[in-house]
């Protein structure tokens, strides 16, 4: 199975690879797995007070590339979105994106997963209600 | 032809906490019974009924002297089905171990021998947890034992494939001191 060229372009070179200050109240946090298979994907946000417009996102993705790619691709998109636009990101998005194959769906899961994860922890810091 | 069952072979009750010399005892007045110069005037047929029989003696030691294997065992013939690896079973604060451990791994790749340090202290966590479902497995055999609920063998599997789970990383993270 061959991987597509936005998948290879983005597990070559990934975007927004690094950790951001994961104490900072800003900051959100999503680390999400898939035990079975063994990918880990930690993915973070930064939000601006003001704004509340995600002004930095970082990932570090341990896993196949399709799972590199979905979670690069993922703070790409998050960047410049409002927290509640960030949440309308649903992993079709990603498949359509990356033309992932139906194997590598899950990939896409996990990148939808930490994008909530992240988000939820940020709202948790807040001190915001998360959205149910 | 399904093999017979390794409880009834070895001719001791269907429990999951095995004392271990009960077990090799029953091993060695089965292999007296077994031994081939009993059987050098017996028939062919005779002979190789007790060919299959020591090795179905091999088999059913080897199996129930291992209580992972054990366990597996009973679980199989209990209906379940023990080869499927469950997501569920996995806790969520482990990934946060896993992902330090892949981080000391990459780390160690890139030259960095810092990292080590990092790679023990996940190893050890891995090796405690690991202890530590054993201990709880335990528990659950002999409940198991004393109830015979299926739902208590449920938890047994969900314990195997925790443990099955943390031995990988434990693997992952023994890594030779020089390479």
């Amino acid at each position: 199975m061959a991987y597509s060229d936005k998948v290879l372009d983005h597990y070559n070179n990934p975007r927004n690879v690094g950790s951001l200050d994961k104490k900072s109240s800003n900051v959100g946090t999503g680390m999400v797995g898939a035990p079975e298979c063994g990918d880990v994907m930690k993915l973070q946000i930064q939000v601006n007070d003001e704004s509340g417009i995600i002004e930095d996102a970082k990932f570090k993705t341990f896993g196949c590339g399709s799972a590199i790619a979905s979670s690069s691709l993922a703070t790409e998109w998050l960047k410049g979105k409002t927290v509640d636009e960030a949440l309308r990101i649903k992993n079709t998005d990603i498949v359509n994106e990356l033309a992932l194959p139906p194997v590598k769906i899950h990939c896409s899961v996990l990148a939808e997963d930490a994008i909530k994860a992240a988000i939820s922890d940020y709202r948790n810091k807040q001190g915001v209600a998360q959205a149910a | 032809m399904s093999s017979p069952d390794f409880y009834q072979f070895l001719g001791i009750p269907r429990r999951l906490a095995l004392d271990p010399k009960e077990l090799e005892t029953r091993l060695y007045s089965l292999s007296r019974k077994l031994h081939p110069d009993l059987f050098a005037r017996k028939s062919a047929a005779e002979q190789s009924k007790a060919l299959d029989d020591s090795a179905l003696l091999n088999d059913a030691f080897r199996t129930l002297r291992d209580p992972v294997k054990r366990a597996e065992y009973v679980l199989k013939a209990e209906g379940f089905d023990i080869g499927e690896q469950s997501t569920k079973d996995v806790p969520p604060e482990l990934l946060e171990e896993v992902f330090e451990l892949n981080m000391a791994l990459e780390e160690l790749r890139m030259g960095d021998d810092d990292a080590r340090e990092q790679l023990e202290i996940s190893r050890t966590t891995f090796v405690n947890m690991r202890d530590e479902i054993d201990v709880e497995t335990q528990s659950k055999f002999a409940e198991w034992d004393a109830s015979g609920e299926r739902s208590v063998l449920a938890e047994i599997r969900a314990l195997l494939n925790r443990r099955k789970y943390i031995a990988n990383l434990i693997d992952k993270a023994n890594v030779p001191d020089r390479v």
